[in-house]
Formats: structure tokens, C-alpha cells, sequence
């Protein structure tokens, strides 16, 4: 695939984005997490960009042809905040971790990659591991920012700015450091995404 | 220099709670004014000719009486009232379970009335505890986490580590205070012995002095940090619920408030938000001296225990 040999740096980090795919394997083992299906790329479109006018014919290409092509389904979406999402769903979680990342990619690789904001993957938690800190069937948000190149826990309790759980995020933000997940140190780096479409 | 003999649950300074200072400083500066004062006293008798073995005792029964009243000079310093069972009956029948978990005497309970949630054990022994906790804490904390918090401070009871503390500002103080006196004695050729005109020498236990008083104070520092740790992990056995101080803590010290209500859309530009870097937050290099180990180590460390008590890996 040609976006991988071009020689502008990536903007992604596959080492960090990666880390996510062995700490969900991690939790999903010790029967802490439902199999997580859906995951959303979010970026500050502009249509001057060729390949962001483009986005729904290009992603088609980069993701359904070629040998090893995820077919990852997705799903285009503009939020009421001026951002457009990618959302992406697979069975198979390997597979889509390794979409967000050629979606990101592929974007990044052509000219967009100071308009990539964060890609986010949705986990359920079902208590019956953390039973103690995590309640069965929470909701979580694990953000991986592009600038940063890693992630952060984001649970939020309602639609506006500002509602979340802070101290959940704080504790699944040990937790998941713990099962390997590349976290973001900077706690005032966690800043949320309110009214994610999926 | 004296000392309360005091745990205190987080003396850590926090953006969200600066005032946070007040109570320890309060506290410290008390002590040191004391100290001061006996430095002051004493130097003034051997000014005035008494000799040193008049000196030592009255120095000593001064150590004695703040040692005796020390809980009365912590209550006055930081503005705790004791409460009786009938003025606060919840806290009392808290502290009272707690203390039967313990195996203790049931402690004088006081109150101190500001918002910065804090809490404090002091006492020279089981029998004249007393254990502080701010409205603040009370109005802040969950039952469960309150009751982490009240174990963690009996936790320093049980384990006596206020009398351990005090022996070992003991044992610096009159280390600090024999060496000072060596020294005046060599710069004045007190006790009737001849002037000794080397310079040299006096330098050396002057700077011997500061040496033993400064390691000292850091072996008085590592003990406290130490026997945090330890009421922490006794506070955990007692309860069996590690993971309620971790909540506490993270609550009170405020490092939880530090995650933003700002959403990542508004960033502009990529760049825009590499703004403060660490440096300026002033952490780290406080390690060294500061009576309680950093928050985060001590979370940590409650976490690492919940998860092995979760899993039975004891």
C-alpha cells in the first residue's frame, strides 16, 4: 500500500496506536471488557484538501482494495462542532485498530496532518473483573490523540462540555497504563470529546 | 529543631487547595518558635554564666512540658475543637468502630472548621490520641472513603509512630544541641577551659555540626515517609479496602481536577497546547524533604495492593 512508503513522516505513531490491540486482548481475558466493535477518526475537514473532498471514494480504496484489506465498514459523519468523524466498525479488533491507523495514515499523508484531532475506540467494561472500581456496563472512550501519540480514558456523564467522571478516568487511566496501554502522563492533556456519534 | 509529633494526612500544596499550607505551616512554625525560643533561653544562660549542668535540665524539663502538652499546642495551632459524642455522634461512633478494629483506646476527636479537606493523629501514645479532621474532608468524602482516611490516622496510632518520631527528633535535637554547644565552647573557652585559638578547629565542628543536623533531619524525613507507607498498608489490612484510600487521596489532593472540561475541538492548531511543560509545576526536587512521600506513589502503591488483594495474590 502506498501511503506506508512515502517520505513524509507519518504523523501517527503505530508503536503507541498498537498498544491498545494487547491491552484490549489484556482486559478482554480477564473478562473485564465486552469485544469492542467501533472505534471513529476525528479530524478538522477542509475541502480544499483533495483528498478530504474525496474522503468517502478514497477510504473505500484504502480499505477494501489490496491484499490484506481490513473491509473494515465505515461510516462518514459531520459533528454540530465543525469536525468530521470517520466511524468504523469490525468484529475483529486487530483489524480495526489497523483501520483507524491506515485511516489516520491516509490522511496524514495527504495534507491533512495538522487537521488529525484524535482517533477513539469504544470499551464496555463489565464489572466482573473490577468489579470493585468499574461498574457492569460502563461505558468508556479510549482517546488516542494524534499530537500527543497517546491515549487517555474519556467517560462521560452527559452531553456538555465538562460532564465526565473524572476520577473513574483517573483510575482506568492507572489500570489500563498497567495492562500496557501507552497513556498519556499529562492529566490536563485529557481533554474530552462531548457527543461522540457512536 | 523541635517538632510535633503529628501525621498529617496530605501535606502535599496542591493548585486546586493552597491554603492546604496553613495548617502545616501553622503547625511548623509554632515549633520552630518554640525551638527558637529554647536556643534563645539557653544560649542566654550560658551568656550569663550558668553552668552547663544547670542548663541541660532546664532545657530538658521545656522538651518535657511540650512533649506532655504537645496535643494541647496542636489543637491551639491549628484551631481543632475537641467534640464530644453528643456534639458530633456520627464521627464519634466512626472513629469509636475503628478504634475497636484497632485494638486502641477510643481517641479524642476534634474538628477544625475550613474548607481544605485534611485530617491529622497526634498523641504520645494510644491512651492521649487524638485524631483531627477538617469540615472540609467530612463534607467532601464518601462514608467509605472518610473511614480509609480516620483508619489510615489510627493506622499511625496503633503503630505508635508518633512516639517513634518523637525519639528520633529526640535523639537529633540533643545531637544538634551537644555539637552546638561544643562549638561554643571552643569559640568562648567556656567551663573555665583555656581559649583555643585554633580556627581551624572550630570550623570543623562547625561544619561537623550542620552535617550531623542535616543528615539527621533527612533520617527524621525518611522515617516519616516510611511509616507513611505503613499506615497506609496497615490502614488496607485493617479494612481490606486499599482501594478507598487511593479514592481519598485522589480526591483530596485535587490531581483528578487537574483532567479538563475543555473539549479537544477547541484546539486550533496542533502546537497551541504545548504550553506549560512539567518544570513549572515545581514537583520533584520537594521529594527529598517532604514528610509525606508523593501522592502519586502512594496511590499507586494502594492501587498495586486492591489489585493484588482483588486477584489473592497476597
Amino acid at each position: 500500500m502506498g501511503w506506508f512508503s512515502g517520505s513524509k513522516t507519518p504523523k501517527n505513531d503505530w508503536s503507541a496506536m498498537s498498544t491498545v490491540i494487547n491491552t484490549e486482548a489484556k482486559l478482554q481475558s480477564l473478562g473485564g471488557i465486552t469485544p469492542s466493535r467501533r472505534a471513529g477518526v476525528i479530524y478538522r475537514n477542509d475541502e480544499e484538501i483533495p483528498f478530504m473532498k474525496e474522503i468517502k471514494s478514497e477510504l473505500n480504496s484504502v480499505l477494501y482494495i489490496g491484499d490484506g484489506a481490513t473491509k473494515t465498514a465505515f461510516e462518514i459523519e459531520d459533528d454540530d462542532r465543525g469536525m468530521r468523524w470517520i466511524v468504523l466498525e469490525d468484529g475483529n479488533f486487530g483489524d480495526l485498530v489497523s483501520s483507524v491507523y491506515t485511516v489516520g495514515n491516509a490522511i496524514g499523508m495527504n495534507e491533512g496532518s495538522d487537521n488529525l484531532l484524535a482517533a477513539v475506540f469504544e470499551l464496555y467494561f463489565t464489572g466482573t473483573v473490577e468489579d470493585n472500581t468499574y461498574r457492569s456496563g460502563l461505558r468508556t472512550y479510549w482517546i488516542y490523540r494524534y499530537d500527543r501519540k497517546a491515549f487517555y480514558p474519556f467517560v462521560p456523564t452527559g452531553e456538555s462540555e465538562g460532564e465526565r467522571d473524572r476520577q473513574t478516568e483517573a483510575r482506568l487511566g492507572q489500570d489500563l497504563r498497567k495492562h500496557g496501554l501507552t497513556i498519556e502522563k499529562s492529566l490536563t492533556e485529557w481533554m474530552g470529546l462531548w457527543g461522540i456519534p457512536f | 529543631m523541635l517538632r510535633f509529633e503529628v501525621m498529617i494526612l496530605s501535606s502535599t500544596t496542591t493548585r486546586k487547595f493552597h491554603k492546604d499550607r496553613g495548617l502545616v505551616t501553622r503547625m511548623y512554625f509554632t515549633m520552630f518558635m518554640l525551638g527558637f525560643l529554647y536556643a534563645i533561653f539557653a544560649l542566654f544562660l550560658y551568656a550569663a554564666g550558668t553552668a552547663m549542668i544547670f542548663i541541660a535540665p532546664i532545657v530538658g524539663i521545656m522538651v518535657a512540658v511540650q512533649y506532655f502538652m504537645s496535643d494541647r499546642l496542636i489543637l491551639m495551632s491549628t484551631g481543632a475543637k475537641q467534640v464530644s459524642s453528643e456534639q458530633n455522634p456520627e464521627l464519634h461512633r466512626m472513629v469509636k468502630t475503628l478504634a475497636d478494629r484497632y485494638e486502641i483506646p477510643i481517641p479524642k476527636v476534634a474538628i477544625i472548621d475550613t474548607a481544605i479537606p485534611n485530617a491529622f493523629a497526634t498523641g504520645r501514645n494510644p491512651k492521649n490520641a487524638l485524631v483531627a479532621v477538617t469540615t472540609g474532608i467530612q463534607k467532601r468524602l464518601t462514608e467509605r472513603e472518610l473511614q480509609a482516611v480516620i483508619g489510615h490516622e489510627l493506622a499511625h496510632v496503633a503503630n505508635r509512630d508518633m512516639r517513634v518520631l518523637a525519639i528520633a527528633n529526640f535523639l537529633v535535637t540533643l545531637t544538634s544541641f551537644l555539637m552546638t554547644m561544643l562549638f561554643w565552647n571552643m569559640l568562648f573557652g567556656g567551663m573555665g577551659g583555656r581559649r583555643n585559638n585554633n580556627g581551624g578547629g572550630v570550623m570543623m565542628v562547625y561544619l561537623v555540626t550542620i552535617i550531623v543536623y542535616f543528615i539527621g533531619q533527612l533520617l527524621v524525613l525518611a522515617l516519616t515517609r516510611y511509616r507513611e507507607y505503613g499506615a497506609d498498608h496497615t490502614g488496607a489490612e485493617i479494612s481490606g479496602d486499599p482501594g478507598a484510600l487511593a479514592d481519598a487521596l485522589e480526591k483530596i489532593s485535587g490531581t483528578v481536577n487537574t483532567i479538563p472540561d475543555k473539549d479537544l475541538r477547541k484546539l486550533q492548531t496542533a502546537n497551541a497546547f504545548l504550553v506549560i511543560p512539567a518544570a513549572l509545576k515545581g514537583e520533584g526536587s520537594m521529594n527529598l524533604f517532604s514528610t509525606h512521600p508523593p501522592l502519586e506513589e502512594r496511590i499507586r502503591r494502594l492501587r498495586e495492593l486492591e489489585q493484588r488483594m482483588r486477584y489473592g495474590l497476597r
